[in-house]
């Protein structure tokens, strides 16, 4: 198979996993109920707290939290999403034959966390939605060809996160109770809620490893920024290339040591 | 595509050479340790191309952890496998293009979606190409007769509908070998024969099939070859009728009892004329199954060691393989011949 078509048909294993998976969720009454009530949760509490700064918030600064909370609901998601990965697979007892098919898992992983991400981006048009109807926030985007760029690499760097999470729960069965313990320092750490520049000097470092950090940054930038968010979108898409390499690696050393330990199919 | 041209004609098509595999356990809780259980122990046997091989034991015997590793999921301790030439634990992609496997029970499937959706996902998963999915999917809906019924959600299906979309599913890359894990389990009797018939006719059409169960009919009926295993071991291999000679020379006597005793049962096998007795529960009584040497008459003696207990029925008849089943199983201790027979009587 030349290098052309089996990136085609890895692109392809992707894509309809992407497919298959938002046809899962779309169905899940669990998983709507989650997404669409949470972020307006999020997204209330965000636009009282700005509001109640009185003059500080300005029109930008209801923007700026609008699309910081947006993200939150995107990180519950992934992170939900992520846990789940592996946990629904070994409910519905479909891991073994997933791993076991003689396509790629990586792959189907990839496709799994990508479905979830772009899920969760539902949470940014509800806090958006929201922000605009009932708080009478305008939504102007400074760099609005740049807008949907940032968009798409923030669904893409938050996807290969959700698989690099992913990968690490293959071993765990409690990998959702894991996952809920990442939720809110990922919130902090990474300037969902509050800019960055008011964080200790050391949570620096942590942030700029993380990839919701530039995916923020570049949403924002594209929306509010002065300077287009080149920076951001550029270094999101490198951390997201380096989790995928990370990923890939852990995943093959975890599902040896599954097969070893005979735990891929323990619910 | 089609990977059965592929495989050289002359190498079995499974094989596998002094088969361990051990689990460690971990055991307490603020004292933590652990121990090893051997599930299989040192499994040696070959499939031929085109051959249906049953794997047939009690619950727990090894069947299970066999047939994972010999699909990839599980690492062999000890010894090696090939499936169609390729090794099972250094050719994982060239095996999983060459299998297909099915398994009983609930799960495998995606309930709250159509059996369409979920063929269209493990076709894309099994390296169908795009344009040969929908063909290939309609084809094998086709063969385990859910033609018509694809566009349904798989929570509204029976479990012989769904157990017959795990086969289609399993054979969507058309793979030469297909390994059945028991693939009849919980199936009502109408389900169990038309997957039985299913089956049969994969074989008919060419492809390799091992096939794990613990109903003494379901590996009579189908399989050619028959490796009992028991306790992690093989304890016999060979057609039904190779089993059924280790009980040749003997007679069943079968003894409808009510409330029979456990000392009276041992008073029956103190018999100097008796090899084995077994026992079935039923919802009021229990069976006795009396083995002894051929031509030799005990019946009236039996009656009299049972002393008050109450007798139904009473018959002699020739052996037949579940009695075999039930004898190796029994005389190679890890499950008792009482549990062995409830399997095989449950068929």
């Amino acid at each position: 198979m030349s290098a052309l078509s089996s990136l085609r048909s890895n692109v392809h294993q992707v894509a309809r996993v992407w497919a298959f998976t938002m046809k899962i969720f779309l169905i899940s009454d669990f998983f709507i109920l989650t997404a669409v009530v949470q972020p307006i949760i999020f997204a209330s509490i965000a636009f009282f707290l700005f509001q109640v700064g009185g003059d500080a918030a300005g029109e930008q600064t209801l923007l700026f939290a609008a699309l910081g909370t947006g993200m939150m609901g995107v990180w519950s998601t992934t992170l939900f999403g992520g846990g789940g990965a592996i946990a629904w697979q070994r409910w519905e007892h479909t891991l073994e034959l997933l791993v076991a098919a003689p396509r790629r898992y990586d792959l189907t992983l990839l496709g799994q966390t990508l479905a979830t991400t772009t899920f969760g981006f539902y949470s940014m048009i509800a806090t958006l939605a929201w922000g605009v109807l009932l708080f009478g926030m305008p939504l102007d985007a400074n760099w609005p060809l740049l807008l949907p760029v940032s968009l798409l690499v923030a669904v893409i760097g938050l996807g290969i996160m959700g698989m690099l999470l992913a990968t690490t729960f293959v071993l765990y069965r409690h990998a959702n109770a894991l996952s809920n313990l990442l939720e809110y320092p990922v919130w902090i750490a990474t300037g969902m809620l509050v800019p960055l520049a008011l964080l200790p000097g050391w949570l620096g470092p942590i942030s700029w490893v993380l990839v919701p950090t530039w995916a923020v940054e570049a949403i924002r930038g594209a929306a509010i920024g002065t300077e287009p968010p080149w920076l951001a979108i550029v270094m999101c898409l490198v951390l997201a290339l380096v989790y995928y390499v990370a990923a890939r690696r852990i995943l093959v050393y975890v599902i040896d040591k599954a097969r070893r330990d005979a735990t891929l199919n323990l619910a | 595509m089609t990977a059965a041209s592929t495989a050289p004609t002359n190498i079995p098509a499974i094989e596998a050479q002094d088969l361990v595999r051990t689990y460690r356990t971990h055991l307490g809780v603020i004292r933590r340790h652990s121990i090893e259980v051997e599930a299989v122990r040192g499994i040696s046997f070959d499939v031929r191309s085109g051959e249906l091989f049953g794997l047939l034991g009690p619950n727990g015997a090894g069947k299970t952890t066999t047939i994972k590793m010999l699909i990839t999921l599980l690492l062999p301790t000890a010894g090696s496998a090939q499936v169609m030439g390729f090794d099972v634990v250094r050719d994982t992609t060239e095996v999983r293009k060459r299998i297909g496997y099915v398994f009983g029970g609930e799960g495998g499937l995606y309930d709250r979606i159509s059996a369409l959706d979920n063929l269209r996902f493990f076709a894309e998963l099994y390296g169908v190409e795009p344009a040969a999915q929908r063909p290939r999917i309609d084809a094998m809906l086709d063969l385990v007769g859910l033609a018509g019924r694809e566009r349904e959600k798989v929570e509204g299906y029976s479990r012989g509908m769904r157990q017959r979309l795990h086969i289609a599913r399993g054979l969507l890359h058309d793979p030469p070998v297909l390994f059945l894990d028991e693939p009849s389990l919980g199936l009502d009797p109408v389900g169990a024969r038309e997957l039985r018939r299913t089956i049969a006719d994969l074989v008919a059409a060419g492809k390799t099939v091992l096939m794990t169960t613990h109903y003494m009919f379901e590996a009579d009926a189908l399989c050619e070859r028959i490796a009992v295993i028991n306790g992690g071991k093989i304890v016999a291999t060979g057609t039904g009728s190779d089993l059924k000679a280790v009980v040749a020379n003997r007679t069943i006597v079968e003894i409808e009892t009510y409330g029979v005793t456990a000392e009276a049962v041992d008073r029956l096998r103190a018999d100097p004329d008796v090899i084995a007795v077994n026992t079935e529960d039923q919802d009021q009584s229990q069976i006795l199954l009396v083995q002894s040497e051929r031509g030799t008459e005990i019946t009236q003696r039996l009656i009299q060691q049972l002393g008050d207990t109450r007798i139904g029925k009473i018959s002699a008849r020739e052996p037949t393989l579940e009695d075999a089943y039930v004898h190796l199983i029994a005389s190679t201790g890890g499950e008792d011949g009482d549990s062995a027979a409830r399997a095989a009587a449950v068929a």
